[in-house]
This record gives C-alpha cells, structure tokens and sequence, in this order.
C-alpha cells in the first residue's frame, strides 16, 4: 500500500485512539472517584484512648514493681533495666492481682535471664501466672502479654505502646 | 480492517441460538443490529432499554435530556451519600463534630459533602426545568398510540418533584448548625399554617413541640430511606409509563404512520415464572418495522448518549464541588436567632409571599402563612397536577416545542415561573436582617461578634 | 454479513465522550491535589528537620506524621492543633517561632494536654486542620484564638491577658487564681467598688442591675451598638459600658467609676467569661464552685441590718449612701453622706429634705420613680431618721468621734 492511501487509515487509527484514550481515563477517573469515597472511610484521627501512652520519668519509678491502673499494667524495673507485663487476664479480661513472692527466683525466659519477684493471680476465675507472665494454672489460654517500652524523645517519659506486644526478651536499658 | 469496531465487517460465525454471541462484551459492543436487539434481552443493565430509539428522541434540542439530567444528579446523590451515611451521627450532641469532622479530617471529607450539596440544589433546578420543559412541549399529552397515559406520567412527575423538595429540606437539617436549624423552622412554621391539623402536621413533623432529637432522627431516616425509596419507586414506574406510553412525546408527533391499521390483537408469548404464557395481546405497531430510517439501536447510540450526560454532569459537579466548600454555620441555638433567618432557596419564594401577604387591615392582620404558604402553593399544586385535564388542545400539540395551540397557556406558565423566580431573587439577594429590603448593591449592617 | 444501522451522530458523540473522560481525569486530579494542599503538611516536615538538625535522625524518626488529635471526652473537645504545634512538650524549642515553640512546662503539669485539650485554655476552633480557620477570627466561629495578637488589636496593656478569660470560665469562685492578674484585679475591684450592691454576681447581689452571673453567654446580636463606635463586638461594648455606661446606656442609673483602661479591660474580660461551663467532677479539685461570704463580711453585713441605721438597709438607700453617723456604709458610695443630708439638700438645692423628697430632682427623680417607691408615711419615716442621723453626727462630731463623711 502507498504512503497516501494509508494516510487516512492512520489518521483514522490515531483519531480512534484518542477517542478510546478518553474514554478509557473516564473509567479510570471514576474507579479513582469511587477509591475516594472508600479512602474516606479510613480514619485519620483516633477517637479512643490513645494507645501510645507516657507514664512518667524513669526515675519516678521504684525498683521493683509498679502498677499502674489507668493503663492496667505492671512495670518492672531492675537498676536502669524495664520491661511492662499487662495487667488484662487472657481468659476474659479482668484485671490480675500481683502477689510478691516470699524469695525472688531468677529465671532465663526466651534466652534472657530474668529476675521474678511476683506472681499473678486473677480473681475472676483463678487463672495463674508466673512472674514472667506464662499462664500455670486455670483456664487462661495464654500468657499475659508484654508491651512495648522507649524512652519519648521529647521529653524523657517512659513511653508504653499498648499496640505494639513484644517477646519475653525485651527490655529497656535507659541510659 | 482496524478502526470503529461498528463498522460493518464480516461476522466470523453465525450465533449458535438467539443470545448467545461469542466475543465477551458484545453486549455494550454489539456489531450488528440482531446483536443489539439481543443485548438489550441479555444484559441486565441494558434490559431497560428497547431495541430500538427513535432518531427523533434522541435530538439534544427536544427534551434538553433534563430528565437524564436529573437522574445522573439523583445516583450522584446517592454515591455521595454512602460515604456521608457512614460519617455523619444523628445526634443532636454530636451531629455537628461530625460534620466538623467532614469538613476537616476526613479524607476528601469536604469534597464529598460539596458534591452531596451541589448535586442536591441542581437536582432541585434540574427537576424543575424538566417540569418546565415538558409543559412547554406539550408531553403530557396522549398522542397516536392507543392506551396511552402520559397524563398519569406527569402526576408522577409533579409527585417527584414533591419528594425532591422534601428530601434536600429533610437533609437541610442535618448538619445541626444555625443555618438548619432555623430553615427548618421557617419551613415547619409554614406547615403549622394549614387549617385545622396544621399544629398537628407540625408535631408529626418535628416528633415533639420543639425542634430537637426526636426531629433530627426523624429526618434523617426520611432522608437517607424512606424518601429515596420512595423517589426510587416513583422513578421506575416513571420510566415503565414512558416505554408504554410509545417513548418521548415527540416520537407520536414527528413519526406519524400513514394509516391505522389493524389494531386487533395479537397472538403473544410471554415467559412466566412458571413457564410460558399464551394469550393475546395489544397489537404495538413498531417503527423499527414500519419506518426503519427513523431508528437507531439503543445500544450503543442511546446508551453513549446517556452516558455523555450522566458521565459530563458527574464531571460538572465534581469539578465545581473542589473549588466551593458547603456553608457550616454555628451550632444550632435554640436561643439565639439569626437575623434574617432564612429557608432553603426553593422555599424561598413561599417565604417571600409569607411576609408579603402578612399585612395589616386596620385592627386584623392578614395570617401570611395561611395565605401564602397553604393556600397559594397548594393551589398552584393542584393546579399542576390537574392540567393534562383541564388542557383542552388537540393531541397534534404534543411533543412539540411552543405549538400554536397551546400558546396562551405556555405564556402563563412562563409568567409564572418568572414570579416564581423574581420572588426566589428577592428572597436571596434583596432581603435583610428584619426582612427589610436591600438592594443588592447595598450592604447590610455589620454582624457583631464575641471578642 | 448482518446488517448494521448506524448513527450519523456516533463519531461526534464519541469524541465527546472522549472529553468528558477527560474532564472527569482533571477532576480527579483537582480533588486529590487539594487533599495534599495543606499547609500542616510542610510544617511537620519543618519539624523533623529542625529536630533532626538538634537532636539526630534517630529522635526525627519518632516524631509522628499525619492528622494528629487529642481527643478529651469529658470536656467533648477533638483538638488538630498539635497537627502542626507537634514541639510542645519537646525540651529545647522554648525560643522557636511558632508553630515549632515548646509549651510553658509549668502549667501543662497541673492542665496536661491529654485531659484538657488546647482550645479550653486558648479558645480557636480545635476541629480546623488550617491556621485561618483553627485561630480566627473567621465567619460563624465565635471563639478566636485568644492571642497577644487578639490583644494587640483591642490595645490591652498586657497583650497576652485575653487568655485569663478562659482560665476563670472554670476558676471563676476562687477570689485568686495563680497566674491570671488581669482577672484578680477585676474580682478585687468587684468586691472594693461593690458591684454586689446592684448585681447578682455569682448567686448573690441587689437587683437593681441586670444578674450577671451568666451575662458573657449573652449573644453578640443582644448587645444594643447604636451609641458604639469604633469595633461591633460584646467586649468592646463592655469595655465603653464600664468606662461611661451613660454613653451606652441612655437612661442608665450605673455610676461612672472612673476606671483606668487597664481596669476596664479587665473587668470586661471577667464579665466575658461568667458563662455556664459545666464542669466534669473529675475536674472539680482544682477549682471551687461557690463563692461564699467570708465571715468577717457576714458579720459587718448583721451588723449593718440590725444597727441605728437598719431602716436604711432595709428599704435600699445605702446601696447609694453611706450613713456613717449610724454605721452604714454603702458598698458603692454613689451619693453623697446622708449624716448631713439636713444641712446638704438646703445648701446645694435650697429646699428642706421633705421638699426633696416630695419632689426630687437629678438621679433621685429617676431612683425614687423606678427603683425606691416610698409611701408618704415611709417618707415621712426616712424625713425622721434623718434627722436623728444627723443629730447624732452633730454628738460625734462634738465628741470628736465622728467618722470621716464619705464624701
């Protein structure tokens, strides 16, 4: 075929193009349009308890065991070392009660040695810890779970993320 | 051959049976008239559809396509409605955080609001045109076919219009700030006006004697349920009378067949539940039969057109939506009245005859909202919906824009929709604190603040 | 081949199709852009850098981004500000410019941020994610921020004094708060110039003034600006009201105190701020919610009801007068010392106190109409007490007893 007689066949094919081009973005401007009205669905700011929450400085804290109610958690604290076991039964979510061991043990839990001054028990329905949170007895399924502690770094509280669980072998060194 | 894939090419395999076609969007993409016949049985969506469309009813300068118009606001309005369904809180306690909330922190939050609220207020208009436009044409007329309706297509209609002026004055009120609350009582105010059950209508209305919780749900579940369903219903029977009345006005009056033939009836077959039904039925003189030229298939020229406007005025409004946020006064206050207060913009010509017609004869006041918001729009009403009967020209008038037959009356109505809106302007834009009259050019007092 | 009937409209048709796909991609585009558009945005990235620049990347990274809110239930407050102020309770910014300044430490520990939001202490609108909206003023939000800048445009002599005005939206019964001299010096000067004597004021005063105890909840539209120039707003009105109410009020009775500016100022920042603020109970330690007379001030007032010049209390004059020759003292001391009145009525407008009192003229026509109706007999009665009053005056003076006049 000659060079003029496709002329018209590729303008034909170009115009057919741009005409499915707009078309074809109209569909994926729509489909954007209704990814907007689902993005919109997502919130952006959080309406309940916040779940980074500050505690205090380091050095309000005792060695030994702290709790603290309004976060339903126990924190620990051994020279400059920390660790926080939550407080909420794993059977049905009521709140354990600490009780001091008449001899402190040290233990080596998930390959990090450990130093195990309390037990918990709950008052619920008799489920039993040990100190470092595994469940030894009543119908607990599972351990009590650790949180996540950092130092804030605006201005040096002790920081828990309550959506953040960590192993048994976490710990906080502050400086 | 490349290129418009409804350009006529050779068909590579005759169809096994009816309906069944090889390639996968034959549907929307029909290649030949027996496909599109066939995709208007096959397709679900398509199914509304006939065939066939008259060349004539598709013309952009008959119908102005409002009524398409007006349907692509009514889905925009419900598409932006879903997300707002799950943001806003119908409490009176918290109704207004959350639409704080809307505006500021939800992603695209203040968008959709404003496409919620443009689509709202040109639905009004758009509605109302349609009205306008099939008055004017005539298209409430019965023409040719036999056992047409279109009178009860426009009761319909005017029944519509109803229940969109109810839905934006139920979702008026629920951003809960001074702007609703006060339009809506203006509004339920004109409601206590009708004789003898007027309070009572208020109660009904308001779910107590003041504006408050019981209220606020109450409108909300006519709002978001109740009157889309209804306005839902209304729309399909709307459409069923159309396809029975024999399509657009026009079509009886631009494709006239030379002669009536034989309109006995015939032997029919129709698919039951059950199975299959014989019987007889009317006789349906088609023009895709008797006057091919005048028809194209629907699918794809009825249906791109329909999407041109549904897809252009979803364009339309969310292009204008970006750039104008919705109005969020402050919180509604039982105690404090804002100077003027003012109804929604399509009540505001009732507003205006309210205050006009309450006047002072010596010791007796004229009662203002009897007169001009029962009496007069009620009347103006009944008026409407009764016309396709009291309208005594001939059925050639239908279809046709500004006929000579119909011509005194087409003036009227222009008259009347002009006083309609020249009262809407004044409300707007001539009205001021204490409902004295400014000028637009003049500025009205300075509002004083808290600090 | 199967026949096809064709549109002599489609190809126009589609290419209109085509453009409005297209209107339909800029319309996606425009909506997304103006959810990035925001200016919070560039001020967190600000941040980071400045904290990155003093502290380390490390202490950058756990700096948070996003919509950030604190959300106080109790006091139903959802406050953005810390969207953009994220450096509040960060050491090292006290001299940054804003929004990147650290909050004063000492009030955060007795009004943490988690349980009282911003907005309680500063006012703004907490909802907005945009300084314009979020600090005002701006169209239908009453509350702006109350800023030095707020203070600078109503000329306060201390430019940052607006913000006391919340402070005693919850501390109004103390009789002093730490940290809101603007507002100790209104109470002082509530309880010195006896506004009791007219007001209700926190539950208890006269009635011949308007109850102020709610008064700052009164709308702005209320307010009657026609004798006002100058700002439309319920500050400045009251700010003129107390520095000559008769130019507000027409036919006022209020007294012109000669305040200082400065006074004024004040006072109206206490009057703005009586508003009906429920407060959650676990707010409550820290603040009392009544206002008491002490017992020194309940006992001078016994004394006053049932002492020589008890008649005086009981119908009202000594809200006015002072009657010290029998131990009344008026709490606002407008008029003059009734001990003389004999001598002073004659002098000042030549005519006996029964005359005058028959047929007054100046403030006591408008008191003696509106306020203090007396029966003949009790004028009769007051034409006696007075001159016991003042024959007493005339021992004590004799005696070299007699209390200095008050006026």
């Amino acid at each position: 075929m000659s060079q003029k007689s496709d002329k018209p066949e590729q303008q034909k094919d170009r115009r057919e193009f741009i005409v499915k081009l707009g078309i074809g973005a109209g569909l994926v401007a729509l489909v954007g349009q209704a990814v907007a009205s689902l993005r919109s669905l997502v919130p952006n700011v959080s309406y309940g308890a916040p779940t980074t929450v500050k505690l205090g400085l380091p050095h309000d804290f005792p060695d030994g065991m702290k709790f603290l109610p309004d976060q339903r958690l126990f924190v620990f604290r051994e020279g400059n070392i920390f660790h926080a076991i939550s407080a909420v039964c794993t059977h049905l979510g009521c709140t354990v009660r600490a009780e001091a061991l008449s001899q402190v043990e040290n233990r080596k839990v998930e390959g990090s040695p450990l130093r195990i001054t309390h037990r918990f028990l709950c008052p619920c329905h008799g489920s039993r810890y040990r100190g470092d949170g595994e469940n030894v007895a009543g119908p607990a399924p599972k351990p009590l779970a650790w949180y996540h502690l950092s130092v804030a770094a605006d201005d040096g509280q002790l920081v828990v993320d309550l959506a953040q669980p960590v192993e048994r072998s976490f710990r906080l060194t502050v400086a | 051959m490349r290129g418009d894939p409804m350009a006529t090419k050779p068909t590579t395999q005759k169809p096994q049976a009816p309906g069944v076609h090889p390639r996968r969007l034959w549907s929307i993409q029909p290649v030949s008239d027996r496909q599109a016949g066939d995709a208007v049985v096959s397709n679900f969506i398509l199914h509304w559809f006939p065939a066939k469309a008259l060349k004539d009813s598709l013309a952009w300068r008959y119908s102005l396509w409002l009524g398409t118009i007006s349907a692509a606001l009514l889905l925009l309005l419900v598409l932006s409605g879903l997300p707002l369904l799950f943001l806003h809180v119908p409490s009176v306690e918290r109704a207004y955080a959350s639409v704080k909330d809307i505006e500021y922190v939800v992603t695209f939050g203040y968008w959709i609001r404003s496409v919620h609220r443009f689509a709202a207020h040109l639905m009004v208009a758009a509605v109302f045109l349609h009205l306008m436009r099939v008055f004017l044409t005539g298209a409430y007329k019965n023409g040719v076919g036999q056992n047409q309706h279109r009178e009860w297509n426009w009761v319909l209609g005017v029944g519509m219009l109803l229940l969109t002026l109810l839905l934006s004055f139920t979702g008026y009120l629920l951003p809960w700030d001074q702007l609703a609350f006060w339009a809506v009582t203006v509004g339920t105010n004109i409601a206590s006006a009708v004789p003898l059950v007027g309070p009572q209508i208020r109660e009904l209305l308001l779910g107590g004697r003041a504006i408050d919780q019981p209220t606020l749900i109450r409108f909300y579940a006519l709002h978001v349920i109740v009157l889309p369903g209804a306005l839902g219903a209304l729309f399909a029977y709307h459409m069923w009378r159309i396809r029975k009345d024999g399509g657009l006005a026009s079509a009886d009056h631009g494709t006239r067949l030379p002669t009536r033939a034989d309109c006995s009836p015939s032997s029919t077959k129709t698919y039951t539940l059950l199975g299959v039904a014989r019987g007889t039925g009317p006789t349906i003189r088609a023009f895709s039969t008797e006057a091919p030229n005048l028809t194209v298939n629907s699918i794809p020229d009825l249906t791109r057109r329909i999407a041109i406007v549904v897809l252009g005025t979803i364009a339309a409004v969310s292009i204008l939506a970006v750039f104008v946020h919705s109005p969020l006064e402050e919180p509604a206050n039982p105690l404090v009245t804002p100077n003027p207060a003012k109804a929604p913009w399509y009540f505001l010509w009732l507003q205006e005859i309210v205050t006009d017609t309450t006047i002072k004869l010596g010791s007796w006041t004229v009662n203002g909202a009897l007169v001009g918001g029962v009496i007069l729009p009620g009347l103006l009403i009944a008026l409407l919906t009764a016309w396709p009967w009291l309208d005594k020209s001939p059925g050639a008038a239908a279809g046709r824009w500004f006929p000579q037959t119909r011509r005194t009356q087409n003036l009227v109505f222009l008259v009347l929709v002009l006083a309609v809106l020249a009262l809407t302007l004044v409300g707007t834009f001539c009205r001021g604190p204490y409902w004295n009259f400014y000028w637009p050019w003049q500025s009205w007092p300075e509002l004083p603040r808290r600090i | 081949m199967e026949k096809r009937t064709s549109a002599p409209f489609s190809r126009r048709d589609r290419w209109t199709l085509a453009g409005i796909g297209v209107a339909l991609i800029i319309s996606t585009v425009l909506f997304v852009r103006s959810d990035r558009a925001h200016d919070w945005r560039y001020y967190q990235y600000e941040f980071k850098n400045r904290v990155a620049a003093k502290f380390g990347a490390e202490k950058a990274a756990s700096v948070p981004s996003g919509l950030q809110q604190i959300w106080a239930p109790e006091l139903q407050r959802a406050d953005r500000c810390i969207t953009c102020h994220q450096a509040i309770h960060w050491k090292g910014f006290e001299q940054a410019e804003e929004p990147y300044r650290t909050h004063p430490e000492r009030i955060l520990r007795t009004h943490p941020v988690e349980r009282y939001g911003c907005t309680s202490c500063h006012g703004g609108q907490g909802y907005a994610i945009d300084a314009p909206e979020a600090h005002g003023p701006i169209e239908h939000w009453e509350e702006p921020l109350l800023s030095s800048a707020l203070g600078q445009e109503y000329s306060l002599v201390e430019k940052g004094a607006l913000l006391q005005m919340n402070c005693n939206v919850c501390h109004r019964y103390e009789r002093e708060t730490k940290g809101a001299d603007a507002i100790n010096l209104a109470k002082r000067l509530v309880n010195e110039k006896g506004c009791r004597a007219c007001h209700v004021i926190n539950g208890r005063g006269g009635s011949i003034g308007p109850d102020l105890t709610f008064v700052g909840e009164k709308a702005p539209e209320q307010y009657d600006y026609s004798h006002l120039s100058g700002q439309k707003t319920a500050y400045a009105w009251h700010v003129a009201h107390l520095k000559e109410p008769r130019a507000l009020v027409l036919d006022t009775v209020m007294p012109n105190f000669n305040f200082t500016t400065k006074e004024a100022q004040s006072l109206a920042m206490l009057v703005l701020s009586w508003r009906r603020e429920p407060v959650p109970a676990s707010f409550l330690a820290g603040a009392p919610r009544t206002d008491p007379q002490t017992p020194e001030e309940k006992e001078a007032e016994r004394k006053m009801a049932t002492g020589p010049g008890a008649w005086f209390v009981k119908t009202g004059c000594f809200v006015c007068h002072s009657i010290s020759a029998l131990g009344v003292k008026s709490p606002a001391q407008i008029g003059p010392d009734l001990s003389v009145a004999v001598e002073d009525v004659q002098s000042r407008f030549g005519r006996t106190i029964d005359d005058f009192l028959n047929a007054p003229t100046g403030t006591m026509s408008v008191v003696l109409s509106r306020q203090i109706i007396l029966s003949s007999e009790e004028k009769a009665i007051a034409v006696q007490k007075l001159r016991e009053a003042f024959a007493e005056y005339q021992k004590q003076k004799a005696a070299g007893t007699a209390a200095p006049l008050s006026h």
